[in-house]
Order: structure tokens, then C-alpha cells, then sequence
């Protein structure tokens, strides 16, 4: 194994191949806060890329109700269970990644879902962790609390599928850090099954391959955000390319809230894969928690959301989420107006920080009629 | 006087009657089955001038076999550390120009379905794409010196026997409201469907069918060490596999190796998968190189009596 450096962790760590980073790196930033799970994402990329034969049970995007959704079952929990407890010392890891936790035999600590295991996204997930009592409502403090968590592939800078591949037929594009399965070299081993941690690769029994989220790589390519991001109603997701914290630019909206303000975190980065999907925590789900799946950063990235409202520019980027379809290497704020730039500085959107708000009276006194206030 | 130990006499007039009761009960023939023959030291291939068409064949029962003793593939990640198919049976026929090897082994399952966290039964054997007495590697070759490897699946012959290439005979209860690729305005079977079709299974655009429909439960494939398996550039072998009470009876037929001639010799070497154990890839049983025979045709000293039935030419 080579010695290579991840951030998330705080030190160096033991991967199969020596540390390549590419070009530029695919991130994302999905915002937890906003999610409704109305699963559009979910349905943009099944009809997009994964309709056909041998893919009736793929979700290479899904959306899960936390702390009891999973796809597949127990993806998490089952895996958190076979590393066991480990240790953050602040912001550095002193536990074990997959990689440093691997079994005799192999490359990763992994574990394989059984084809039941896919059997019922979604099912039963929207159960809260007590019963809500008659009348109960919201009153500052959630006792009882789910929230959902939209997953992708992380496109992993370490990833676990690319390392446990024997016929390295998993490969990182150089050019902007997506993870994809040569379906011309896969022979179907799952080996890539077993050692993802995200459950992100899917086996295809009717092409005898295994496939995955592909970042939508054609619409990068022009310049576009995948399908599940534009379709996203809720416009929490926004996509990019994150430099590592050292080459941070501010200009950068992935670098600005992941690096800068902190407040989007990496999923499970005592794994050791640094993965590339940032989330801005659930504001409301307990810390301990939230600890365990997004790392020591949770409470400070949701201290500053809590401010948003009072920090302009962390509300203006945050108004960029779900505003076009081209990805915004760049912003920039002017007053109460926020722009999504190209790499060259050409306005690609503008929005207001501030959608204004109308507040229309009941009777419109104008033609003699009344409103509903869903009108 | 003699010095030294010797051994006991034996006298030669009982030789020669045991020697005349085994004639003699070799002659009775007709309903009387020829004894098996005894196992071999060595992976013979024995002249037949039509080698048997199937591995249930009785022809196969006057042929040597050869037991395999296999090993865990434990000197790569990822490694099998719990041993499986102790052991491979192996018989051969040549007819100068192909080479039949018959494998059968004990498995309790029979995996021949694919699907998520399910693996197929499966054989291999390999030979040195040059015959020299010098060998690559025996796990995969090594790079500049290739091996030949010919690769039977049990998802494969189910294939072949005529498994719908449809999700629900994987799945007998799945419900599909939908494919893109099916709909109107598209014949079905018409060029446009099927160029509509192979979009949605990229690893078939690429012609690498893993699963799927297919004529042969075999495939050639090259490798110069571990991870570089490849696709020879013709697949010349066949093959089929049959499953018994016991396990599975595989015949692989391919050409003689390059350079490997009728009374030649070189080495082979095999692979067993058990499906039921999660094995594919690197994880499998191995044996080392094994030595191997090929018999030219009117040189079959050494071979047992054939069988009864169904043996064809190569008399003694």
C-alpha cells in the first residue's frame, strides 16, 4: 500500500495506489435542510441512464429517511458495526480507514449486500424515532426526528470500488476526478460491491458488469450540472469542482462553503475515501449523531447556518443553489444581487439574495373577490 | 552365491497365468464392463480419432483421469483464504489437431444464476502460449509470456440451454412496466430497436457480454499475469458442462497449443469457482502447472483397455 494524504482525516493514510489527484475534482454540495424527498432526483437519473434490462432495482441516486432508510439495507450501520468504535482526536482521525482496517485476503473492510437487501427502498422509512403525541407541533426542539439524506456516488478521491477492482477496471478521469467502470474490462466480480462503503456500484445480472453513477460525465462535459441536480425541485443541490483546502479559492462556491465557511461536510470521512459530496448538516437531528455520519465539523457548519440569514454572502451562495443548468466554477455578490460566473468571469446567472416577497390581501377589493391563500 | 538382499522370486509361470486370466477376462466382452483405468500420474490426452462429444459419454470411462489437487488462490489480493474444491478430475482426448479435457468435480450447489451477491460455478484451464520447457508463472502467466485460458461457466450453459434473456427468469416474480426500448413507435427486433436497446447496456455496445445470450458456455482468454486477463482474438474453443447428483462434468475442446504436436509433451494448469462460496476472479482453487501428454496417433502403449461401448479408434 502507498502512503497518501486526506485532508478530511487530517493525516496521511494507506491506499492500494499512490495519491493522483486529478485536474480538477467533481464535487457537490447538497443542502439536508431543503430536502423534501420527493425523489424527482431520484427519478431524473432512472429515466436518464438506468432503464434498462438488469437495472430494475439500480438507484445510482436515491433518497433515504434517516436514521432508518437505507439503500440498501443497513449500508451504513452494517459496515459502522464491523469497523467499530473509533476515535477523532479534533479534526484529526486517529481511528482506522477501510483501507487500515482491511482483512487478511483483502484490499478493503467491506461487506456484500444480498440481492433482499435492495429488495424495498423506501418502505416503511418515514417512521420518526417515537410516536408523536395528538397536537404535538414543532416548538423549537425536535425530541423525536428523521431527516433525508439524497445520496449519490461521492466520486471518492480514495475510492474503495476503484482500489478492490483486481482488474483495475475502475478508473478516476484525470480530467475532472469522476469514477467510472470500464464496461469493456468489468467481468463482473463485485469485488467493487463489496468494498464501496456507499453501496454506489450495482451489479447488472443481465450484462453481467457492474455500473454506477457516471456524474452524468456528458453533461460535465459541456459544462452542465447532472440531472439530478437541475431536476431537484427543492434546489438543494449544487455541483462543481472543489480544489483541496490549501488551493481554496473564494470565488469558488464549492471551496467557499466547504473549505471557507465550513459548512458542508464530507459523509462518513472516517472512512478514508474523501469523498465528494458535502452536505450541509440537518439542523435539527441530535449532534452525536450527525458526528458519526458527517465528522467533528458538524457543529460549527451548523452554528454558521444558523446565521445565514444575518451573513450575506452565505445566503447569497446559498440562493445559487438550483438557479441554472450550467455549472458555476465562480460567483460573486453585488449588494442584494448573486451571480453564478464562468471560469472566465461571463455572467452566467443572476439572482436576487432575497426572493422579494408579495403579500396579497384576502379580498381583492379591486375585482370583489377573495382569495384562498393558496392562490 | 549371491551378496547382498534380493528379492523374492517370483515364479514366471504364475506371471504368465495371471497374465492369461486377464486376457481371458478381457476377451469374455459383451455384457462384462472393462475395469477402470488406473489413475494417471500425469494429464494424458489419449489418441481417439473422434474425441467424445460430451463429457457423459463412455467413452470418457476407458480414459486415465488425472486428480488435480487444487490450492486457494492466496498470493494476490483478493485472496481466498478458505479452501473449497479440494480436488478436480481430469481426462483427455486428442485427435491430433483438438485436444478435449473433461473436468468434474463435487459441488453441492448448483450456481448458475446471476445476480447481486450471487456467483457462478465455474472451470478454467490454462496452458503456456508457447510450448517450452520454460514456463511463465503458473498463477495467470506473467507479462511478455502469455498463457491461454479457456473458461467454462455454469450461468453460461444455462444460457446456452436456453434461458430466456429476460429479467424475470432471474426473477420469476419481477414486474417491468417499462423499457424505453420497447415502446412504440419501435419494431421489435427492427435495427432501430436494437440500436435503442444497446443503449441502455453499455458493456454489450462494448462486446463485452458477461451475461446474456450466447451459443458457447466457453470463452478464450489470454493473460500475462494477475489482473490482465484478456479476450483471445478468436474464440476457438467449445464446450458444455452437465450437472450431476454430485457436482459438475465439464468438457472443454479446444486446438492443440502452438507448437504442441502429437506425441509432444507441455503443462496445464486449473481453476475451479464455487459460486455457493462467493469465488470469482482471484478468488478461487488453483492447482500449479501439471505435466501433460498428448499421445500420437499408433502410439498408445500404456493406455487401458477401452470400454466396451462407445470408445472409437486408438485400438492397442
Amino acid at each position: 500500500m502507498a502512503r497518501v494524504f486526506n485532508w478530511q482525516i487530517g493525516r496521511e493514510m494507506s491506499y492500494w495506489y499512490p495519491e493522483a489527484r486529478p485536474k480538477k475534482q467533481f464535487a457537490a454540495i447538497f443542502d439536508t435542510n431543503k430536502c423534501i424527498a420527493c425523489q424527482t432526483c431520484t427519478l431524473a437519473c432512472k429515466t436518464t441512464w438506468t432503464s434498462g434490462r438488469g437495472q430494475e432495482y439500480m438507484l445510482w441516486n436515491n433518497v433515504e429517511t434517516k436514521p432508518y432508510g437505507f439503500y440498501p439495507l443497513g449500508w451504513d450501520v452494517r459496515l459502522m458495526e464491523k469497523l467499530g468504535a473509533q476515535r477523532w482526536d479534533g479534526s484529526r482521525y486517529e481511528g482506522r480507514t477501510l483501507f487500515e482496517a482491511a482483512e487478511a485476503g483483502e484490499r478493503v473492510l467491506g461487506w456484500r449486500p444480498e440481492e433482499i437487501d435492495y429488495a424495498h427502498p423506501n418502505v416503511g422509512e418515514d417512521d420518526c424515532t417515537k410516536t408523536i403525541d395528538k397536537g404535538a407541533h414543532y416548538h423549537g426542539f425536535h425530541e423525536a426526528w428523521f431527516y433525508y439524506l439524497a445520496r449519490i456516488c461521492n466520486h471518492c478521491t480514495y475510492p474503495a470500488c476503484l482500489s478492490s477492482c483486481p482488474r483495475a477496471s475502475i478508473y478516476k478521469r484525470p480530467e475532472d476526478g469522476i469514477v467510472l467502470i470500464d464496461q469493456g474490462r468489468c467481468r463482473g466480480y463485485q469485488e467493487c460491491i463489496k468494498a464501496c462503503p456507499y453501496k454506489k456500484t450495482f451489479f447488472n445480472p443481465m450484462t453481467g458488469t457492474s455500473e454506477k453513477c457516471i456524474a452524468c460525465y456528458p453533461k460535465i462535459e459541456q459544462g452542465l450540472q447532472p440531472q439530478c441536480f437541475v431536476n431537484c425541485i427543492g434546489k438543494i443541490r449544487m455541483a462543481g469542482f472543489i480544489s483541496t483546502p490549501d488551493q481554496a479559492r473564494p470565488d469558488n462556491p464549492i471551496d467557499y462553503l466547504v473549505h471557507i465557511r465550513k459548512v458542508a461536510l464530507p459523509l462518513y470521512p472516517q472512512l478514508g475515501l474523501e469523498p465528494n459530496v458535502y452536505y450541509i448538516p440537518p439542523r435539527h437531528v441530535p449532534r452525536p449523531y450527525l458526528a458519526q455520519m458527517f465528522g467533528p465539523g458538524v457543529d460549527q457548519a451548523i452554528a454558521a447556518c444558523n446565521k445565514s440569514a444575518d451573513d450575506p454572502d452565505l445566503s447569497a451562495l446559498l440562493a445559487l443553489f438550483g438557479s441554472t443548468e450550467w455549472v458555476m466554477p465562480r460567483w460573486k455578490r453585488v449588494g442584494d444581487t448573486v451571480m453564478g460566473l464562468r471560469e472566465d468571469g461571463r455572467e452566467l446567472v443572476r439572482v436576487p439574495v432575497r426572493e422579494p416577497v408579495w403579500i396579497l390581501k384576502a379580498l381583492d377589493q379591486a375585482r370583489g373577490v377573495s382569495r384562498m391563500n393558496i392562490t | 552365491m549371491t551378496t547382498g538382499r534380493t528379492l523374492p522370486d517370483r515364479p514366471a509361470a504364475a506371471g504368465a497365468a495371471l497374465a492369461s486370466l486377464a486376457i481371458g477376462l478381457l476377451a469374455i466382452g459383451g455384457g462384462c464392463a472393462a475395469p477402470p483405468p488406473p489413475a494417471a500420474p500425469e494429464v494424458q490426452a489419449v489418441w481417439r480419432d473422434t474425441i467424445p462429444e460430451g463429457p457423459e459419454e463412455a467413452a470418457w470411462q476407458a480414459i486415465p483421469k488425472y486428480t488435480a489437487d487444487l490450492i486457494p488462490q492466496d498470493l494476490v489480493e483478493p485472496r481466498l483464504l478458505k479452501p473449497s474444491t479440494p480436488r478436480l478430475a481430469v481426462q483427455a482426448a486428442t485427435d491430433g489437431t483438438r485436444v478435449a479435457f473433461r473436468l468434474a468435480w463435487d459441488d453441492a450447489t448448483q450456481d448458475e444464476r446471476p445476480g447481486a451477491a450471487r456467483f457462478t460455478d465455474a472451470c478454467a484451464i490454462q496452458l503456456p502460449q508457447r510450448t517450452a520447457p520454460d514456463l511463465p508463472d503458473p498463477q495467470m502467466g506473467q507479462a511478455g509470456r502469455p498463457v491461454e485460458i479457456t473458461f467454462w461457466r455454469a450461468t453460461w450453459q444455462a444460457a446456452v440451454a436456453g434461458r430466456d434473456d429476460t429479467i424475470r427468469s432471474l426473477y420469476p416474480g419481477a414486474v417491468v412496466d417499462h423499457y424505453p426500448f420497447e415502446a412504440p413507435p419501435l419494431q421489435p427486433g427492427s435495427e432501430a430497436q436494437q440500436a435503442f436497446a444497446t443503449r441502455y447496456a453499455p458493456a454489450a455496445a462494448l462486446g463485452a457480454r458477461r451475461e446474456g445470450p450466447r451459443d458457447r458456455p466457453v470463452e478464450d482468454l489470454i493473460g500475462e499475469g494477475p489482473g490482465t486477463l484478456r479476450p483471445a482474438d478468436k474464440l476457438l474453443s467449445e464446450g458444455t458442462g452437465r450437472r450431476t447428483a454430485k457436482g459438475w462434468e465439464v468438457l472443454i475442446v479446444r486446438p492443440l497449443p502452438n507448437g504442441l504436436a502429437p506425441g509432444g509433451r507441455s503443462q496445464i494448469a486449473f481453476g475451479v469457482w464455487d459460486g455457493a462460496q462467493a469465488e470469482a476472479g482471484a478468488r478461487k482453487m488453483r492447482s500449479g502447472w501439471v505435466p501433460m501428454s498428448i499421445e500420437a496417433r499408433g502410439t498408445q502403449a500404456g493406455i487401458a483397455p477401452r470400454a466396451a461401448a462407445g470408445a472409437q479408434g486408438g485400438g492397442r
